[in-house]
């Protein structure tokens, strides 16, 4: 092996041998950060991997044995890490349950996984398990993180963390071999966690990913998306989702790079500044979010302002244009393009927190080519991926000396993708997934001679780049026989700073319609600077100023389509959605499904004979 | 429908360089109880400062009686017939009831009709007319609170604002006040505005409600529908269920609904 790339990377076929290759090789180097009453501290390997034995010790000595199952609620916090290397260690199973799921859900998890062991954030989250442990009979233990308001609390059946890791610490001490087996006893093929994906129909299907597909993704994909133990990233996204899971904290784990873990998913954008991240992926959702607030603080600006930072956008995204065509970029516009990145973009980069930032990576939703290009004429590259749970998160990464926006990059060269006669988007390779938990019949529908079908309708292009039409049942018939891809118009008119999320709408109908949710901060403060009275959030979605605001924007989206594909009504929802909501998903998109059936008068009032 | 009495519309107000409230409309119908609920430091005060010209708006309109009202000194509103009961109720000590009332009168020269409201507001607190010659300085707090607000009715007004009547009183006190105000609102059809930290009294006596946090109405409803919402019955009320454990300390998301 070639020296230098055995410094950054780790061996082992396994996740378990490779973290604790990690833990002997780097051990006293920065693995996470963690915000503690206002200060970051910082956690060595050898702190981290202590913990992780620790964890899985307290488990064996409680009886865990290889393939047993355990599952964590919690927020992205240091101990889901801790706890699902220490359960991945002990040869176990780890599952991961939304912070955000209600107790009928969390019952539903624990037993479609066969739990033994359930780790909980806190007293919120052990109070969703309490009330459904009943229904739970596979469920021996529950283990809590965080003991605040706990102290006088006792249950035969639940633990602190500091207990399990007194517990292990005391077991490792009788079996000072113990850990090493345990670690050594699964295999590539073995199953090492699920990911739950939230299905449109039905309940959430367990995906199994095994200690194959992990490592596979892990050494290849990072070269594709090169980061090192120099590098700092922020946690923050959903544990539960394959894309802080993997991409994220394995990616991490993997090359070294430095994890900061937020204080609460409210604080993100604070903690970007702190942190400045060398190497940062998020999902479209937090991108949109990031362009938004500026959009509107340069609304704020004064007039000089303001023109400054159009000249400068203007010129950052004519050197982007070039950069896309792939042409070098005239003497004269680098020279200017520099001066835009002295007085304002670096500002504008800084305000964002995205200043050191390498790459930036989007993905698990689509995102508008115009927000990647406007990322570009910052001066930061955004590389879209694609993927999904069943290919262990990518199946496709945009190359940083080849932006393409409006695919998705190429396919990864570690796997092979193809289309079917029907446009369906097929992937075979290494990262492909076992299968579904306890639904066979699923599985051979999804995985057919070797073939994952990703239910994604695309293309490959003349050059080979990756390009996603839409989701295959999503595609809309209207009553004229016209097959529309929604997501294109949607995205589009996401791209607003005034719309948090768009759904059209049209299958069977004769013509197009659109549900929208509108951003409350942006929208609201429209509406004060217009003089429009308003309440609330409801009061606000139904004043004829804002309406007519998001039916322009809606409007200005149709010019760019042929006549059938225009949008000719819209609607808002008036009530504002939070991640509980069963019409959101955690990461914030609305589910196409759920609101054709909660919003159906609405949308039939689209539809009713003016 | 008919236009409100008052109608407030976008207004925000700084304290120096900081907005303390933040656009905020709300609207009162003659004859009727508004009540604005709200924590410490959410902005009630400064809402009613706002609209009686305590201090002035940078942004947005106040309109009383089809007249916009806003930047304009508190004397001349309260010649519009809008009355200020302030938070802490502000008598002066060293004159007498009697004449605290009649500052209360002070823009008016009718002396037979304020003879008559002085008879009115003994009815509503008799122990007024009881110490009629004490400084209001002696006075207990409830009845400081009693006299505050029967000095605003002298001039009556056509619309009442009323800042934490329940302050520092007893639970006794604060039920038999929010009677009285109630009493007034139904046989005087006097028009109120009530700001309120004892959401469980102002709720009762209210027929509209806002909710206020940190400078922004959340939540606007009658106050019927409020009292079931289970973001004001947790947060507002103090009610909530006590789960699995029935020691829970964590809250719930707000999401005023």
């Amino acid at each position: 092996m070639d020296r230098n790339q055995g410094s950054h990377t780790l061996a082992g076929d396994t996740m378990s041998r490779m973290f604790w290759d990690g833990v002997q090789r780097r051990a006293d180097r920065v693995i996470l950060r963690e915000k503690e009453l206002g200060i970051w501290k910082a956690v060595t390997w050898r702190e981290m991997g202590e913990k992780a034995r620790q964890v899985g010790m307290g488990l064996i000595a409680m009886g865990f044995e290889p393939g047993d199952r355990a599952s964590v609620l919690a927020n992205t916090v240091k101990e889901w890490l801790y706890a699902d290397m220490g359960v991945l260690g002990a040869g176990g199973v780890c599952s991961g349950i939304y912070p955000t799921d209600a107790p009928a859900q969390v019952e539903y998890l624990v037993n479609d996984s066969d739990s033994r062991y359930l780790f909980v954030e806190d007293e919120e989250q052990l109070d969703k398990i309490l009330e459904v442990r009943e229904r739970t009979p596979c469920l021996d233990k529950i283990i809590i993180f965080d003991m605040e308001g706990l102290r006088d609390f006792s249950d035969p059946m639940v633990i602190s963390l500091d207990e399990l890791l007194a517990l292990g610490a005391e077991h490792a001490s009788k079996h000072p071999n113990l850990w090493e087996e345990r670690i050594n006893c699964r295999e590539p093929d073995d199953l090492a966690i699920l990911v739950y994906t939230s299905g449109t129909t039905g309940p959430p299907k367990g995906a199994m990913l095994s200690h194959r597909n992990i490592v596979h993704q892990c050494s290849n994909a990072t070269r594709m998306l090169p980061q090192a133990d120099q590098d700092e990233r922020l946690s923050f996204l959903p544990m539960c989702h394959v894309a802080e899971r993997v991409v994220g904290c394995y990616f991490s784990l993997y090359t070294g790079t430095i994890m900061n873990f937020v204080e609460n998913p409210d604080t993100v954008p604070e903690n970007v500044r702190e942190v400045a991240p060398t190497v940062f992926g998020a999902v479209p959702r937090i991108w949109e979010k990031f362009y938004s607030a500026i959009t509107i603080a340069v609304s704020d600006a004064t007039k000089l302002q303001q023109w400054a930072y159009r000249t400068a956008i203007g010129i950052g995204l004519k050197v982007a244009d070039y950069k896309i065509e792939r042409k070098p970029v005239p003497a004269g516009l680098n020279f200017l393009h520099k001066i835009a990145a002295m007085v304002v973009l670096k500002n504008v980069r800084k305000m964002i927190g995205i200043d050191r930032a390498r790459w930036l990576v989007t993905g698990a939703a689509p995102i508008s080519p115009d927000l990647i290009r406007w990322y570009m004429a910052l001066g930061v590259d955004m590389l879209e991926v694609y993927g999904q749970t069943e290919t262990t998160a990518l199946t496709s990464i945009m190359p940083s000396d080849a932006i393409k926006p409006g695919t998705v990059g190429l396919p990864v060269d570690y796997g092979e993708v193809k289309i079917s006669p029907e446009s369906e988007i097929l992937v075979r390779g290494d990262y492909v997934f076992m299968g579904y938990l306890n639904q066979p019949e699923k599985t051979a529908e999804t995985i057919v001679d070797g073939w994952l079908h990703t239910g994604d309708v695309g293309y490959i292009d003349n050059e080979g780049y990756l390009k996603i039409t839409d989701r295959m049942k999503d595609i809309i018939i209207t009553a004229g026989g016209k097959n529309i891809t929604p997501s294109e118009i949607e995205n589009q008119i996401k791209f607003s700073p005034y719309v948090s999320d768009a759904v059209v709408i049209g299958d069977g109908k004769k013509y197009l319609t659109c549900l929208v949710m509108i951003d409350y901060e942006n929208v609201a403060k429209f509406a004060q600077d217009k003089d429009v009275p308003f309440t609330n959030y409801a009061s606000l979605c139904n004043t004829a100023e804002v309406q007519e605001l998001i039916w322009g924007e809606v409007h200005r989206v149709n010019q760019n389509f042929a006549q059938v594909e225009q949008i000719k009504k819209c609607r808002l929802i008036d009530q504002e959605l939070t991640a509980e909501d069963d019409e959101l998903t955690p990461t914030m998109k609305l589910k196409r499904k759920f609101v054709n059936e909660k919003y159906k008068d609405l949308i039939d009032s689209m539809y009713k004979a003016a | 429908m008919s236009e409100p009495l008052l109608n407030v519309a976008n207004i925000e107000t700084y304290y120096g360089p900081i907005m303390a409230i933040r656009g905020i409309s709300l609207e009162a119908r003659q004859g009727s109880i508004v009540t604005v609920l709200g924590a410490n430091g959410a902005g009630k005060t400064t809402i009613l400062k706002t609209i009686s010209g305590v201090m002035d708006p940078q942004k947005g309109t106040v309109t009383f009686d089809g007249q916009e009202i806003q930047r304009q000194d508190p004397d001349k509103v309260m010649r519009y017939g809008l009355s200020h009961v302030p938070e802490g109720r502000e008598v002066f000590p060293l004159l007498s009831v009697r004449e605290n009332l009649m500052m209360g009168a002070y823009t008016r020269k009718d002396a037979d009709g304020i003879a008559q409201d002085m008879e009115l507001v003994y009815t509503y607190f008799p122990v007024l007319k009881e110490r009629s010659e004490q400084p209001a300085g002696q006075l207990s707090g409830g009845e400081q609170q009693m006299l505050a607000i029967s000095r605003a009715m002298m001039a009556r007004p056509k619309m009442m604002l009323l800042d934490e009547p329940s302050l520092g009183l007893s639970p006794r006190l604060v039920k038999e006040i929010f009677e009285i105000i109630v009493r007034m609102n139904r046989e005087q059809g006097m028009t109120m505005l009530l700001v309120e930290q004892n959401a469980h009294m102002a709720l009762n006596a209210a027929d509209y409600g806002y909710v206020l946090e940190v400078g922004r109405i959340v939540m606007g409803d009658t106050c019927a529908r409020l009292k079931e919402s289970d973001d004001i019955k947790e947060f507002y009320l103090g009610i909530k269920e006590h789960g699995a454990r029935g020691k829970r300390r964590w809250k719930r998301k707000k999401t005023w609904r």
